[in-house]
């Protein structure tokens, strides 16, 4: 009996204890921020493992008297989390991460996010819009608002094997979707000669959910030559509505659609339906694919890891070929940030948003990885990047920004849902379960319904 | 007595061969946990794998300069929380239950057997309303609470059926002493019954520990727990698989440590509320 | 009523669990008859419309098949084993340390199970999937193909969630009177009747629990999943479970979701009340 009350005496200290110490405290204004990509995004702020505050973050901390909270999440995790938060209008964010493949689109049109444009002027000396790649800011824009600003940032392009292509014999990366289809047959029956098993033609994305569409939305726009995703093109709700245009997944949709099923099956590796980026990346950095494309990012994001000595030295780097309609494959993006409705702290939470997407903390992103994507156009001509890579392959990459069109696929608040649908639909059709025909059957009927149901053709 | 012993032998061969195959499938994956955690990254991915490798343990040295410490710290809290609210509300409502008769019992054991019917995906709105409209959110109380409708459904069942096996007679005798039911909980039945409040307060830690949904929705940075902290971790660029293991080993250990010294009281006080 | 002591013992925890059931219970039903789409203005009554919607669609009708067959799939091959299990180590002579070994999955979060064993099956560079199973001849890219990842899952829910089956049957197995087996062996009674005549009946009660309990966790299962295969591919692995959480907060559509949560809760209110009837009156 005694023994019961000392134990339960010493239980009570014990979680008294715990719990005195673990509140945290307090500071001057705090501005809450969830996003994804712990130990990449934002590295020289918060430390490889998310949770550190770096010199830099606390001299900026010091000298605007705020407290910057990062939590990081997985992103399709963290996006619930953005929704209850939203729902309820917590405001327990102030900076919400958002994609410019659905986040954008959708937290934008449910009254979420707080528009920009009013903000820009009040911390130029931080974010400076005039400085940053226009298309970029364009794909974060929603109706003629902006509504997020850019940090990580990518536009379409092709990384492949040197090595390999001149072994059989192919002296040049394919202009056109075309000619890169003989040239993936010839790469394969080439492998398949020389007894080679492990090395795959091709790395795409397949898994299920969003993470196909926007590498898939950019096959669409090529073999349509427009975002066929409705009757005649339309990208916003109004000239949908206008027109009262109908879905056409089972129409001009379906080539580009068709011709992602069938690369990733014919030439992909064997678990391209699960594949996200992450193994894309992996795949190649282990040297067992030839090409990686349309999200070239994926591949300078692996190569630094890479232990093989030939991915090191013989990867190169394309412009995205064209399709039958002369547009490139696209894939581009932003990892933006958003100012959150319910902030209760929006002008200091513009100015770290600034601040987290400024041209020193780009550069800081640039330095510590490498990679040759920027924002600024200062930091992509600036020996960070100049001195590791060509002129020549910067100068393209450039161009897949400049030239790309940011919205090739509908800006409507029913993005999100429609990217997880379409992804879900290839990953169904590259795994075999359904046919592409039955796959996009089902989803000409899916989206006929949502479109009736949100009120689009009343 | 020969016939006996051959059936003892044939009878012992399979049991070890199945006793075998078993553990090789337990323990399969938490010995190679194990042995990513102190890899390199590469070497963790590397196909032949490496059996002979120089451990690195730089993995774990990242989970101490990490945050990872305080989800191990909430997630503590949490549990503990958990298990003692858990006790304290289960233990007379299961005693209270096996002194009952007829459809109320009944009703009511069902009512507490079945409680989560709702799936949880369902309940998270509601309750992320809930704790906001209490103020409540991302504190370690809200999740231990949130946690009561796993763990105390679990506790009750497995008091029950333990209470019942402690014969009545014994409450009779103490109240005919002027014994009152509060006493009668306090100074006969707990004592009696310690071995499996013991085996409870084990399980009951170890489903806390454990759950992942209620804890991520309810959380944001000040009380995110250990299985939160491991599904942060997969967003990251790199898929620092010696990390993820890591950190998934440590989360392991507390409650290994438990189960280690208590597996004798956990079986013992299940076998009393298994059978009736 | 409120004189008796039982009304008091057992009030806290009624109060305790209705807030954080019964409220949200009723909160969920609710929002099951509401159109209340996030990117769509104003929340308002729509009566069925949720579930004529529901019933209609494709993704709740394979999500009915996936949840279906990983439910009976999991839980009869978890019964099997952690009977086995349970059996082969129920004896006296059983050494405490083994039954710990046993149970240590017991310890590890589902979403650390979740991530073990996805890479340990990933066929490119899992222990399992790219080495072990080439390894006698098997190459298949387990993850990748629909039955392959249903059966992925399976297998690491079963590694997951079998040892706290197999800690109620060892518990049973053992509270099980030994006189009972020597009167019956006295009758000159071979092993297998002693399972099916005593061990079975026996155990009846703990089996209808464990299952019980298992219906309400299997159709909860969602972390496990989701970070193996995040329902794929295609919806493979789409379970009830994912396929609402994908509805609320990828397609936004909290009345929908709701709606798959009510038909949820009456599938296992059946299921249990089937399983307490039969077996667990006075439980």
């Amino acid at each position: 009996m005694k023994m019961t009350k000392n134990g339960l005496a010493a239980f009570a200290t014990a979680v008294g204890l715990l719990y005195s110490t673990a509140s945290p405290a307090l500071a001057t204004t705090e501005i809450n921020v969830i996003g994804f990509g712990a130990g990449f995004a934002w590295a020289d702020l918060f430390g490889p493992s998310g949770t550190e505050k770096t010199q830099k973050l606390l001299d900026f901390e010091s000298a605007n008297d705020v407290s910057v909270n990062m939590e990081f999440a997985d992103e399709d995790v963290a996006r619930q989390k953005v929704l209850l938060d939203l729902i309820n209008g917590t405001g327990n964010y102030d900076l919400v991460m958002l994609g410019s493949d659905g986040a954008v689109q959708t937290f934008s049109a449910a009254g979420y996010l707080e528009p920009l444009d009013g903000y820009l002027d009040s911390a130029k000396d931080i974010f400076d819009a005039s400085k940053v790649y226009k298309p970029f800011l364009e794909a974060n824009t929603v109706n003629g608002q902006l509504w997020g600003l850019p940090y990580y940032s990518f536009g379409s392009g092709v990384v492949y094997r040197k090595d390999i292509f001149d072994k059989y014999g192919i002296t040049e990366f394919p202009k056109t979707t075309a000619e890169l289809e003989v040239v993936l047959q010839t790469i394969k029956d080439g492998l398949a000669a020389d007894g080679i098993t492990d090395v795959y033609p091709l790395t795409m994305r397949g898994a299920p959910g969003e993470e196909p569409s926007l590498d898939l939305s950019g096959f669409v726009y090529a073999y349509a030559g427009y975002p066929a995703w409705f009757e005649g093109g339309p990208v916003t709700p109004e000239e949908i509505k206008a027109t009262k245009a109908q879905p056409i997944f089972n129409g001009d949709f379906k080539p580009g659609f068709e011709t992602f099923v069938r690369w990733s099956q014919d030439f992909g590796p064997p678990g391209i339906a699960t594949h996200t980026w992450v193994d894309m990346m992996n795949l190649y950095a282990q040297g067992k694919a030839v090409v990686l494309m349309p999200s070239a990012i994926n591949a300078f994001a692996g190569i630094p890891g890479s232990e093989i000595a030939a991915v090191k030295e013989h990867s190169k780097f394309a412009p995205s070929p064209t399709g039958p309609s002369g547009k490139a494959i696209q894939s581009f993006w932003t990892f933006s940030v958003g100012v959150s409705a319910y902030s209760k702290n929006k002008p200091e939470a513009y100015k770290t948003l600034a601040f987290l997407t400024s041209e020193p903390v780009l550069r800081g992103f640039a330095d510590a990885f490498g990679w040759p994507y920027t924002t600024y156009p200062e930091i992509m001509h600036s020996p960070t990047l100049t001195d590791r890579w060509s002129a020549e392959m910067l100068g393209q990459i450039e161009a897949s920004f400049s030239e790309a069109d940011p919205h090739y696929f509908p800006y409507i608040p029913e993005l999100v849902e429609f990217m997880d649908q379409i992804g879900t639909g290839a990953s169904s059709a590259i795994a075999g379960t359904v046919t592409v025909d039955e796959a996009l059957d089902e989803l000409q009927d899916w989206s006929t319904d949502r479109m009736t149901r949100a009120g689009y053709y009343k | 007595m020969a016939r006996k012993l051959g059936r003892t032998l044939s009878d012992d061969l399979g049991r070890w061969t199945l006793i075998t195959l078993a553990l090789i499938f337990v323990l399969l994956p938490i010995v190679w946990l194990a042995i990513a955690s102190v890899k390199t990254r590469n070497a963790a991915l590397a196909i032949p794998p490496e059996f002979i490798f120089t451990p690195d343990f730089s993995a774990y040295a990242r989970i101490m300069s990490g945050g990872f410490l305080g989800a191990f710290q909430n997630s503590l809290i949490i549990a503990l929380s958990n298990v003692v609210l858990t006790l304290v509300l289960g233990v007379p409502a299961a005693f209270a239950l096996t002194r009952m008769h007829g459809k109320v019992q009944e009703n009511l054991s069902f009512w507490l057997l079945s409680i989560r019917m709702a799936p949880l995906f369902a309940v998270i709105l509601p309750l992320y309303v809930l704790f906001k409209s209490i103020g409540l959110l991302d504190t370690p109380i809200a999740v231990s609470l949130a946690h009561l409708t796993l763990t105390l459904p679990l506790a009750i069942w497995m008091l029950v059926t333990y209470f019942r096996s402690i014969p009545v007679d014994l409450d009779h005798a103490a109240r005919l002493d002027g014994a009152n039911a509060m006493q009668i909980l306090w100074l006969v039945i707990i004592p009696i019954a310690r071995p499996m409040l013991a085996s409870v307060a084990i399980i009951v830690f170890i489903f806390s520990w454990n759950e992942f949904l209620l804890a991520f929705i309810l959380t944001s940075r000040n009380a995110q727990t250990v299985p939160v902290a491991v599904a942060s971790l997969a967003g990251t660029m790199s898929f620092d698989w010696p990390l993820i293991a890591a950190v998934s080993v440590a989360s392991m250990l507390p409650a290994l440590i438990f189960v280690g010294f208590a597996q004798r009281h956990i079986v013992s006080g299940l076998g009393s509320g298994a059978v009736k | 009523m409120v004189k008796d002591w039982r009304f008091w013992f057992v009030i806290p925890t009624v109060l305790a669990l209705g807030t954080v059931v019964a409220f949200p219970t009723g909160f969920l039903l609710w929002m099951s008859t509401a159109h209340w789409v996030v990117t769509e203005p104003g929340v308002y009554f729509n009566g069925a419309q949720n579930f004529q919607t529901l019933f209609a669609s494709s993704a709740f009708l394979s999500a009915t098949g996936v949840t279906l067959a990983y439910l009976t799939l999991s839980t009869a091959i978890m019964v099997v084993l952690a009977f086995a299990f349970a059996l082969a180590l129920a004896g006296p002579h059983s050494s405490g340390l083994l039954r710990a070994l046993m149970i240590t999955p017991l310890v590890i979060p589902p979403v650390v199970v979740g991530f073990t064993w996805r890479f340990l099956l990933n066929g490119e560079i899992g222990f399992i999937g790219a080495y072990l199973l080439p390894a006698i001849g098997i190459e298949a890219n387990l993850l990748a193909e629909p039955l392959g990842a249903l059966f992925s899952i399976v297998i690491a829910d079963v590694w997951s969630r079998t040892p706290f089956m197999f800690l109620i049957f060892l518990a049973a197995l053992q509270s099980i009177p030994r006189d009972y087996y020597e009167a019956i062996r006295l009758d000159g009674a071979k092993r297998f009747h002693e399972f099916f005549l005593i061990t079975l009946p026996m155990m009846k009660g703990a089996i209808s629990v464990a299952i019980l309990f298992r219906v309400i966790d299997a159709l909860n299962t969602f972390e496990l999943i989701y970070v193996m295969t995040k329902g794929g591919p295609g919806r493979s692995t789409q379970t009830y479970s994912l396929l609402g959480w994908k509805t609320a907060f990828q397609g936004f559509d909290f009345g929908a979701a709701a709606a798959l949560g009510v038909v949820m809760i009456v599938v296992t209110t059946i299921v249990a009340l089937a399983v307490f009837r039969r077996f667990m009156r006075g439980v």
